[in-house]
């Protein structure tokens, strides 16, 4: 069970490892030594699920499109992790699924942050920062004149 | 409450041949048929679960019977996803753990003369499938006749007399004990050396 006190992290971690590139949490994992043993609950499986929309957040909802979903729950003793990744990587929804088991292991938990979700979150940040920096160039703004009506 | 047992070892290679030996049992009542393993949740057997893991998903809607562990119920919903009903007439598959509590048979639903497809399949948890009185099955996937030896007094059988008086409406049944699987179509005529009362 997750506690009360990692609740409300819990949706920003799971964000995080879902939309980390595979390679960069391999190598994260990694860093990790002598994971625990851990069975697979529900092994990966590839699935679709259907991405609902409002127009502007608060009208009637319509059907934007099918994505493909992986998902995977591992048992570490008495944690079940879960991951729910975007595409059709097995491996992806794995490791997502063992990172999230692990975050609520009080003995993995910091470590597991700190090699793991924290390098993620930073890489994220500055490619997000790169990619702003590269369309800044060519920001163009959009003014309305005054036509000068009344 | 979230299960802590896997399901099928190999999802779909397991729930086909579960699903194989499955329809084998209806299409041979009384022959018992063999499915594949797997690591069951306190209360239920081998077959029966595997049998929940083939026929259950998202759509279909379950009648428990009270008095199973309190590990089956999170165990089907983890796996299959399934819903739940106290109702047994709302319900496409009921299962059963002890006849001897269990509703009449003509509390479920036994289809309608348009869906005589939509009524409920009891899967029901025998402690062995012989040892009980013989009795005789005739009909159709049955060599002239068979004999059965479930676990069954003869309440059920005379409710069963009815059940497949009503022909094409009426009730298919699984029975499970450990890995064996029988089937009892709602076409199969049973003699039970009783006259009905």
């Amino acid at each position: 069970m997750v506690n009360a006190e990692q609740q409300p992290l819990r949706p920003i971690w799971m964000s995080t490892l879902a939309k980390a590139p595979l390679p960069l949490l391999e190598q994260c994992v990694e860093t990790l030594e002598h994971l625990p043993e851990y069975g697979l609950l529900r092994a990966p499986e590839i699935g679709l699920a259907m991405v609902r929309g409002r127009a502007e957040g608060t009208g009637p909802p319509f059907n934007l499109g099918e994505i493909t979903i992986t998902r995977c729950v591992v048992q570490l003793g008495e944690f079940s992790g879960f991951g729910y990744v975007a595409g059709r990587s097995k491996r992806h929804a794995e490791l997502a699924a063992l990172c999230d088991g692990l975050l609520q292991h009080p003995d993995w938990q910091d470590r597991v942050q700190a090699q793991v979700i924290i390098p993620l979150q930073t890489a994220a940040q500055e490619k997000r920062n790169t990619e702003a920096a590269e369309v800044e160039s060519t920001r163009v703004n959009f003014f309305t004149m005054l036509r000068g009506e009344g | 409450m979230i299960t802590q047992l896997a399901g099928f070892n190999d999802a779909v290679h397991d729930a086909q041949s579960t699903f194989r030996a499955l329809l084998e049992a209806l299409a041979r009542p009384g022959i018992p048929q063999s499915t594949v393993s797997l690591t069951p949740p306190a209360g239920l057997d081998i077959s029966c679960a595997a049998a929940c893991l083939t026929l259950l998903d998202l759509e279909t809607v379950v009648w428990l019977q009270p008095g199973f562990s309190g590990d089956v119920r999170p165990w089907l919903v983890f796996h299959t996803g399934c819903r739940f009903t106290d109702n047994p007439k709302a319900a496409n598959f009921a299962l059963l753990g002890d006849l001897g509590s269990a509703p009449k048979l003509s509390d479920f639903c036994w289809g309608t003369a348009e869906y005589p497809e939509a009524a409920t399949s009891l899967l029901i948890q025998l402690p062995g499938l012989t040892g009980g009185k013989p009795v005789t099955l005739r009909g159709p996937g049955i060599a002239n006749e068979i004999e059965v030896m479930l676990p069954l007094d003869t309440r059920f059988w005379q409710q069963w007399e009815s059940v497949t008086a009503d022909y094409p409406l009426g009730l298919d049944c699984w029975y499970f004990s450990q890995n064996q699987v029988v089937g009892l179509p709602r076409t199969a005529k049973a003699n039970f050396g009783e006259a009905a009362p």
